[in-house]
């Protein structure tokens, strides 16, 4: 019997609980089953076929999918209409580039192209055995009901999924994997279905993120980036803001550029489906979503949103407090009842309704995470000043009853869940990076679980929506560029919640299972007492690439647990920025590296204290003397004034006692921020890009 | 006043649907350096946004400017896609007659029911103005070059003088004494400091940001720059260029932009934050005077005005003119019975300078403005314009009072 803070994703899926997957000492499925269940067995394996192949997602997912069904001998169908311009080849530089030319080579060899006249599939179909369709034909519903057809009565019981990015499934008569922009890299897809499936736990299996979502128009991302655009482009035609400065400030406040956006998609293309979307949501809600008039203009000419190269904006915009009061209205105000909206009709698990926004659409914290931190009472205040302003948009749904559940454990923790069985807790992270979000939600999975009476805990990713971990949100950094005190009470604040993984459990073991596991990550998991990792896992600290000083104690923390004939790997993994595989760090960073099954197997070993365990490596608690005597040889291309600073940052650390080197760390942290190397570095520039408006 | 005198029944003004940025003087700002449609347009829609007047309510655009500009071909309906808006629209230009025509173009186009809002935008680069090649095969030297605003300032081809030569004929005809040129010059220049000081041109000029090609500010147009209090004692010591004629009793050539809107009476409530204000245009005439007289030009076109209109220049609330010369002041003064002290209180380009497209645009707006701090009434406005003509209108604000 496993208690949860709140429901895991993982169980939208119809995989269980992450706590399962520790306790089982396995995944819950596996690529190769799944495999079996969609395609046949080997010996009769069918085939994957994508029909409007050449189009933008077509060919995004032929690659994609291609990529990762390629080594089980699952041949891909590129089906397209004559005629259609070739999509699929311009994929292979991408390709060569992510995978070499060998690689990509074979998953182009894999992929057979056909041509379809919209009635009658290719006689070679036949013999490629098709067992599952992912439908990418143009948005028109009879086009698209047509196309089933067709396939159905060829190839009863052929598993059908469409891409589409508003047409609910009861409309379409069949399953949705909406994916997400780009499509070649991006692994979210939304699904629409009754149950779990199985080709939706395949793409799980496949490491993709399939994300359930309710069958209603447009789905998720879709309202939160259309939705966006439209409240921009609404701002734009009440002021007059030109695209590209209302896309600067909205980046500034939420993420996204949804102009540019547009622009990098293909306007024409990117401009109807925006539209449609909004059109059918129109419909449906009203003013909230009616598409204005210049999105209408925009769809019918297919023009992009940023003038041409040669009429770069030469007068520049700026706004003063009243002004920017009202832009956050404008803005905030029709995506907080959107979000509202879609929290009522319960179109998603809200942990999964933020990743979306963050995932696929470049917010820096979902909406439901804004809306959190912006309180009901706020938010309510936000709407209804939105409504003055766009009065059309008071006569839609407006749901203020769904932000009283503000503080329910699903609004509390998108970011981080907690299960525990009764003597062992499992807290999951579901955010790649390290946020005040992620740190403040930590604190509260850490205090729950304390309330529980648990005392061994394992800490790890969710085994969905983060499938590795890198590092801390540098975006949390930006006040910390302008302000020293604001570095160090990042440092501190979040130094002290690692601190308790280690403090105020008997037993903690950080898991890492994922692809890598770098810098403010990392540091997190070497707080636990034990630290188990995939053996091919890639750990690293790369903060003096940035260049930052580490801030989460990794300058002393791992010193103190490891012997000085092994402090000179740990100097090199920090003075260098690189990475090293799990199983070359055992012993000095890492306690267990097992290869599948068996990491999972151990941690839940040390958890639990059964069979054979590893030897704890205590923390030292007094002064380290000579970490930085000697400093071994370093490659790389680091600044050495960057370096210089680490070094001493770890002297300093190492030197104070446990009690002092937090506070030594943090004011070393917070000091160097504000120094010219990290302003004019990757986060000062990201700075500069992002609140430069 | 009684019955309403006006040149059109539906084209109104909408009060403070308007701006122009500042001038600052040939070559001393990020101006000089880039395309002055392109400018134009987005200045005029950051203007309209800061009025709180949607682009989208424009139908069309009249635009004038004088100075070829990069993509001039395309004209108004480029410029009002750099503003924002894909309306068509209409170019024309005769020198500094430019901005005050536009404007009764404008109100055409409103009274003849096409468009409901049309916006007037001039503007114009007179630094590094562009070269003209012309093969000329009749021509001694077969091709002319022509630098489009020195090399004309220069030369009138239908009379053979220059520009400066105009106003030391004129100067010369009516007896105008150097010393009373010098004494409206300070007057003037003291008038535009007094205007810019009250505060009174902060709700005409808006500072506006350039940017370069890579999106960071390459200057702030912020400042009528060039312009500088004059002493007595400098003036009158300045050398004579031509009879009553020195740098300091002339302008300069400067770049800028200026627009407002035309509307149909009944938009103003949507276009205005204060609709009670009624402007209407009640008459404009333009005259040509004898070859090379150019300054007397306004004068005569005034009295044809007041000949037309029954009106006189008592009637007039407000009296503003373009006067590139100290001498036009002085020549509209004799032949006006009127006193130059009480010509152009807020400031005119004599002092502020003479990007010509523009110049009579910005001149309207600090009228108007003027009359609405006065509680309304008449405005004359005129001006002269190469090829000794001259341009003069009177328009009516119906009230006004100064809001805090």
């Amino acid at each position: 019997m496993t208690t949860a803070m709140r429901s895991s994703t993982l169980e939208t899926l119809g995989l269980g609980t992450v706590h399962g997957i520790f306790s089982r000492g396995a995944l819950p499925a596996t690529a190769g089953e799944l495999v079996d269940r969609v395609f046949g067995p080997a010996d009769e394996r069918g085939a994957l076929v994508i029909s409007g192949a050449n189009g933008i997602v077509g060919a995004g997912k032929t690659m994609q999918l291609g990529a990762r069904l390629e080594p089980y001998g699952v041949p891909i169908v590129a089906l397209d209409f004559p005629g259609a311009p070739d999509g699929i080849g311009r994929q292979y530089p991408g390709l060569a580039q992510a995978f070499g030319r060998g690689r990509a080579a074979e998953v182009m060899a894999n992929v057979v192209q056909l041509r379809y006249d919209g009635k009658h599939l290719p006689e070679a179909l036949a013999g490629l055995r098709p067992r599952f369709l992912l439908e990418a034909v143009p948005e028109v519903l009879e086009i698209k009901k047509a196309h089933y057809d067709v396939f159905r009565e060829a190839f009863p019981g052929i598993e059908i999924r469409s891409v589409t990015s508003g047409f609910p499934r009861s409309a379409l008569g069949v399953g949705i994997a909406h994916p997400a922009f780009p499509h070649q890299i991006n692994k979210v897809f939304e699904t629409v279905e009754p149950e779990p499936s199985a080709v939706t736990q395949l793409l799980w299996a496949l490491g993709l993120l399939p994300v359930p979502v309710s069958d209603h128009w447009s789905f998720v991302l879709d309202v939160l980036f259309c939705g966006l655009t439209l409240a921009a482009v609404r701002y734009h035609e009440a002021t007059n803001m030109p695209f590209w400065k209302v896309d600067k400030y909205v980046r500034r406040l939420l993420g996204p550029n949804p102009f540019r956006a547009h622009d990098a998609i293909g306007a024409k293309g990117a401009n109807f489906l925006t539209w449609s979307c909004l059109h059918h949501l129109g419909k449906q809600y009203g003013g909230l979503f009616e598409p204005a008039p210049s999105l209408v203009e925009r769809k019918d000419s297919g023009r992009d949103w940023y003038p041409p190269n040669h009429f770069r904006p030469l007068v520049n915009w700026s706004l003063d407090a009243a002004g920017e009061d009202e832009l956050a209205t404008r803005i905030l105000g029709p995506l907080y009842q959107m979000t509202a909206l879609m929290v009522q009709e319960q179109r998603s698990h809200l942990a999964l309704m933020n990743a979306i926004g963050e995932l696929c659409a470049q917010f820096g914290r979902g909406m439901p995470a804004v809306l959190r931190g912006a309180g009901a009472a706020a938010g309510i205040r936000t709407v209804e000043a939105y409504h003055v302003l766009d009065p059309a948009a008071a006569a839609s749904p407006w749901h203020p009853e769904a932000l009283e559940r503000l503080q329910s454990p699903e609004w509390q923790q998108l970011y981080v869940n907690a299960e525990h069985d009764g003597t062992v807790g499992v807290i999951s992270i579901s955010r790649e990076s390290y946020s005040s979000d992620v740190d403040v939600e930590l604190n509260r999975a850490i205090d729950w679980l304390k309330d529980e009476g648990i005392e061994r805990v394992i800490v790890s990713g969710d085994f969905h929506l983060s499938t590795q971990m890198v590092g801390a949100d540098t975006t949390e950094f930006f006040p910390a560029l302008e302000d020293e005190q604001a570095g160090y009470a990042i440092s501190r604040s979040w130094s002290a919640t690692v601190r308790r993984l280690h403090d105020e459990f008997a037993v903690s073991v950080g898991f890492i299972g994922g692809k890598r596991c770098l810098g403010g990550m990392l540091e997190l998991m070497m707080h636990c007492r034990y630290l188990v990792a995939a053996d091919s896992a890639e750990l690293g600290m790369p903060e003096v690439t940035l260049p930052v000083i580490p801030g989460m104690e990794g300058c002393h923390w791992p010193f103190r647990k490891t012997r000085p004939g092994q402090w000179p790997h740990l100097l090199r993994l920090l003075l260098e920025g690189g990475q090293v595989a799990a199983e070359d760090a055992v012993g000095w960073l890492v306690d267990v590296a097992e290869p599948g099954k068996g990491a999972f197997r151990a941690a839940w070993r040390i958890a639990t204290g059964t069979g054979q365990l590893p030897a704890e490596r205590a923390v030292a608690e007094g002064r380290l003397e000579g970490v930085t005597r000697e400093l071994p040889k370093l490659t790389g291309t680091a600044s050495p004034a960057a370096r210089q600073a680490i070094v001493e940052t770890i002297r300093a650390a190492c030197e104070a006692t446990l009690a002092e080197a937090l506070e030594v760390q943090a004011r070393h942290s917070g000091g160097f921020m504000t120094g010219r190397e990290c302003r004019s570095g990757v986060i000062g520039g990201l700075a500069k890009k992002t609140l430069t408006v | 006043m009684g019955e309403h005198l006006e040149a059109f029944s539906r084209a109104r003004i909408p009060y403070g649907a308007w701006g122009s940025s500042y001038f600052p003087a040939w070559q001393t700002s990020a101006l000089a350096e880039v395309n002055i449609g392109q400018f134009a347009g987005e200045a005029m829609n950051r203007i309209l946004g800061l009025r709180r007047v949607r682009a989208e309510h424009l139908d069309y655009l009249v635009i004038g400017s004088t100075v070829p500009w990069h993509w001039k071909f395309w004209n108004a309906p480029l410029v009002a896609s750099c503003l924002g808006r894909r309306v068509p629209g209409f170019h024309l230009e005769q020198a500094c007659a430019t901005g005050l025509q536009a404007v009764f173009l404008a109100a055409a186009e409103v009274d003849g029911g096409g468009n409901e809002t049309v916006g007037v935008l001039t503007f114009d680069r007179t630094s590094d103005s562009p070269v003209g090649v012309f093969p000329e095969r009749r021509g001694y030297r077969r091709t002319e070059a022509l630098a489009d605003v020195w090399d004309n300032f220069g030369f009138d081809p239908a009379t053979g003088n220059a520009m400066i030569a105009t106003a030391g004929l004129a100067a010369r005809k009516y007896g105008i004494q150097r010393a009373e040129v010098d004494d409206i010059t300070l007057c003037r220049y003291q008038q535009y400091f007094e205007a810019r000081e009250s505060g009174f041109l902060d709700r005409v000029l808006v500072p506006l940001e350039v940017l370069n090609m890579q999106g960071r500010v390459m200057g702030v147009v912020d400042d009528d720059t060039g312009v500088r209090r004059l002493t007595a004692g400098a003036l009158r010591g300045m050398r004579e260029l031509d009879t009553c004629v020195t740098a300091g009793t002339q302008t300069h050539a400067s770049d800028g932009m200026a627009c407002l809107l035309v509307c149909d009476r009944d938009k103003v409530a949507e276009l205005s934050p204060r609709p009670e204000i009624d402007i209407r245009l009640v008459a404009k005439t333009a005259l040509r005077t004898s070859p090379s007289l150019m300054p007397e030009a306004p004068a005569l076109a005034v009295q044809k005005l007041f000949d037309q209109t029954g009106l006189g220049i008592r009637d007039m609330a407000v009296i503003k003119n373009h006067n590139p010369f100290a001498v036009n002041d002085a020549i509209f003064a004799k032949l006006l019975d009127c006193d130059w002290e009480t010509m152009n209180r807020s400031g005119c380009s004599l002092v502020w300078g003479h990007p010509q497209g523009p110049t009579l645009t910005r001149l309207l707006i600090e009228a108007l403005e003027e009359s609405v701090d006065l509680g309304g009434g008449y405005v004359l406005l005129f001006g002269c314009a190469a090829g000794d003509v001259g341009i003069a209108a009177i328009l009516e604000v119906s009230e006004g009072g100064r809001q805090r």
